[in-house]
């Protein structure tokens, strides 16, 4: 079975029932994406698939097909930051940092969804489904908004490897 | 100062926003096994025999272990002070908790181990269970322990005591009593990242301990301990909590994982489920506070009793500390002449709990925060000026007649009015924390205050006039 994880083409060996978390972290050694629950309560393990954030615990990788699938590492590294990073880094929106790159995945689709800045509601509303025990979600909430806005827009050079995720709209 | 007020980036931030941050969860080892523990089913049993013959057969399995594997598997956080061990690392003839560990299996993979448990036979003989320590004392409560209901090792006690001035002749001249019961309850401290640990054997016979603990070198004592080893035999990797609260201040997962690594000789990890954080985690303790205030009609507060019994869960672990704080804290930020408080760590056949965020001290402070709020409602006062009034003050003196010497009740509360915009009558806004002299120093608080530049009251206080014993001593660290 053939999956695209970040842009890149990787043959599975697991069985399509398998949670595409568990492919991640222990076929690719994605480990970017956390368990948190495993049974789609926490969001630790958000990733986006074809854009749209889903539950890597919960997606069969069988159900993938020709899907891309986005994790952290295809939005920026340590020296290429993507806007959503920059902010989230920049305003302490990460305390134990176990749920983050949930956050900033579900944060990433948000903006690519609505285009420019978002609205404190919506940040809300696509929160819903993650849980954070340390920070109290304000500088998280923060942090969105202000990636939303621009302020930490500045693009990167264009890697043809990278998936087609619109992370660094020049700022409004 | 110059990091004071100052924007600092966080040394682990670009990690934590590209997923470059390992948790334990995150790491391997080559040839690396999965753990798995059968815990107890049952609330309260008699374990009348083990049988692990099916489980060790099963293709994968690579160790099974039980409480003969341990070298020493009974462990007491407080053993260094003197005080009995208390707690199997692996159930021995009883449980005494759902939940409480049996045996453990380390296999090629976690279904391999999950189904391996399945093959262990244990026979239980299920006993009566207690939950509320209110009936712990009741002639016909369960027994947990053959030494009683409570942990009975405070010095000379068998729970800890505040003893301050003359409570009863207090109670005496009040002119009313309130008194009022306050029951916090228990809460999982719920962490994203479930316990974990990745124990590596090294050829050298050093183990290799990778741990999400809130507490490194408490972790190392304990397993090393358990096993009976030199500190220096083990390196205990840590440092990166994904969140822990209290909860990861207990050794949870290294101990059991260093056993079937030395047992499989092969690096074991072991990753709690989110379910067993929820079911056998420790949680933050439930308490049983009784409070009563002897108080005058002018909002002086000239004595108070207090009974507090601290839900410990089947075992001490760090109970006995944690009710020490609260005994510690139990008048507030308030000066109380006279005092009785007893308090008790008493066992049911819950969950052991230990810390979370201000051990011991939250469930005091809601107590006597509400309860001086009720003390207002029942003498017709302002609940601020009640708290201004009794505030601590420079020379005042702790329950453990410790003197004061930087108290901040008072300009605290005068912050806080201002904030919520709380007007105050003169004498109250224009309030310090200077030592008491005129109408802020009635008879009632002249014999606590200690001489100035005093650090502590005599114990027996006679220099002073105060009739106290001081704090019960011993126990609980």
């Amino acid at each position: 079975m053939e999956l695209t994880i970040n842009g890149v083409p990787r043959a599975t060996a697991s069985s399509p029932v398998t949670p595409l978390l568990t492919v991640l972290r222990e076929e690719f050694n994605i480990t970017s994406a956390k368990p948190g629950c495993e049974q789609g309560g926490c969001g630790a393990c958000t990733v986006l698939v074809d854009g749209a954030p889903r539950r890597a615990c919960l997606v069969a990788v069988g159900t993938l097909g020709d899907a891309e699938v986005t994790t952290v590492e295809g939005l920026g590294g340590a020296q290429s930051l993507a806007a959503i990073q920059k902010a989230f880094n920049d305003r302490y929106a990460a305390q134990c940092g176990y749920c983050t790159t949930g956050m900033v995945m579900a944060a990433q689709a948000l903006i690519d969804g609505t285009g420019g800045s978002v609205t404190r509601d919506q940040v809300l509303e696509a929160l819903s489904g993650h849980v954070c025990r340390c920070t109290g979600y304000v500088k998280i909430v923060d942090a969105i908004i202000a990636a939303s806005t621009g302020e930490y827009g500045v693009d990167l050079a264009a890697d043809p490897s990278q998936p087609k995720v619109e992370r660094n709209r020049a700022p409004a | 100062m110059k990091a004071v007020g100052a924007k600092l980036p966080r040394y682990d931030g670009i990690a934590h926003v590209t997923g470059r941050t390992n948790f334990v969860a995150d790491l391997t080892a080559p040839g690396m096994l999965q753990a798995r523990v059968l815990r107890s089913p049952h609330h309260h049993a008699t374990i009348r025999s083990v049988d692990t013959s099916r489980a060790e057969k099963l293709r994968g399995v690579r160790a099974v272990v039980t409480h003969t594997d341990v070298p020493k598997n009974v462990y007491g956080h407080l053993e260094a002070l003197g005080v009995p061990a208390d707690e199997p690392l692996l159930a021995e003839d009883v449980v005494r908790w759902k939940g409480q560990p049996i045996v453990a299996v380390a296999a090629e993979d976690v279904d391999t181990a999950m189904e391996a448990l399945e093959l262990i036979d244990v026979d239980y003989d299920e006993r009566p269970a207690l939950f509320d320590i209110r009936l712990a004392f009741e002639p016909d409560a369960p027994e947990i322990h053959h030494w009683g209901p409570v942990f009975p090792h405070f010095g000379p006690h068998n729970h800890r005591r505040v003893r301050k001035g003359d409570v009863e002749s207090a109670f005496e001249k009040a002119d009313s009593i309130v008194s009022g019961v306050y029951r916090p309850q228990a809460i999982e401290h719920c962490p994203l990242e479930t316990q974990a640990a990745l124990v590596i054997p090294e050829a050298d016979g050093r183990l290799t301990i990778h741990s999400c603990t809130q507490a490194m070198y408490f972790s190392l004592g304990v397993v090393a301990a358990h096993l009976g080893l030199a500190l220096n035999r083990i390196k205990l990797v840590g440092g990166t909590v994904g969140g822990g609260f209290g909860g990861k201040v207990d050794t949870a997962s290294e101990t059991i994982s260093a056993v079937l690594a030395l047992k499989a000789e092969r690096p074991v990890k072991w990753r709690w489920t989110r379910e067993e954080e929820f079911l056998a985690s420790s949680t933050r303790a439930p308490w049983h506070i009784e409070l009563e205030d002897a108080v005058t009609s002018d909002g002086w507060i000239l004595g108070r009793r207090m009974v507090t019994l601290h839900d410990s869960g089947a075992y001490s672990r760090f109970s006995p500390y944690g009710l020490t704080k609260h005994a510690f804290h139990h008048t507030g930020a308030y000066t109380i002449p006279n005092l009785k408080f007893d308090g008790f760590v008493v066992y049911t056949n819950r969950v052991p709990t230990t810390a979370m965020r201000g051990f011991g001290v939250t469930s005091v402070s809601m107590a006597v925060e509400t309860h001086i709020t009720r003390v207002a409602d029942v003498l017709g006062l302002d609940p601020w000026e009640i708290r201004l009034k009794n505030a601590n003050r420079i020379g005042d003196t702790t329950g453990n007649l410790v003197a004061m010497q930087d108290p901040s009740t008072v300009p605290v509360t005068l912050a806080t009015a201002e904030k919520v915009g709380k007007e105050l009558a003169a004498e109250y806004r224009t309030m310090n924390s200077e030592r008491r002299s005129g109408g802020l120093l009635p008879e009632h608080l002249v014999a606590q205050q200690a001489p100035e530049g005093a650090h502590v009251l005599d114990k027996a206080g006679a220099a002073h006039g105060s009739h106290g014993t001081g704090t019960g001593n011993g126990g609980g660290h």
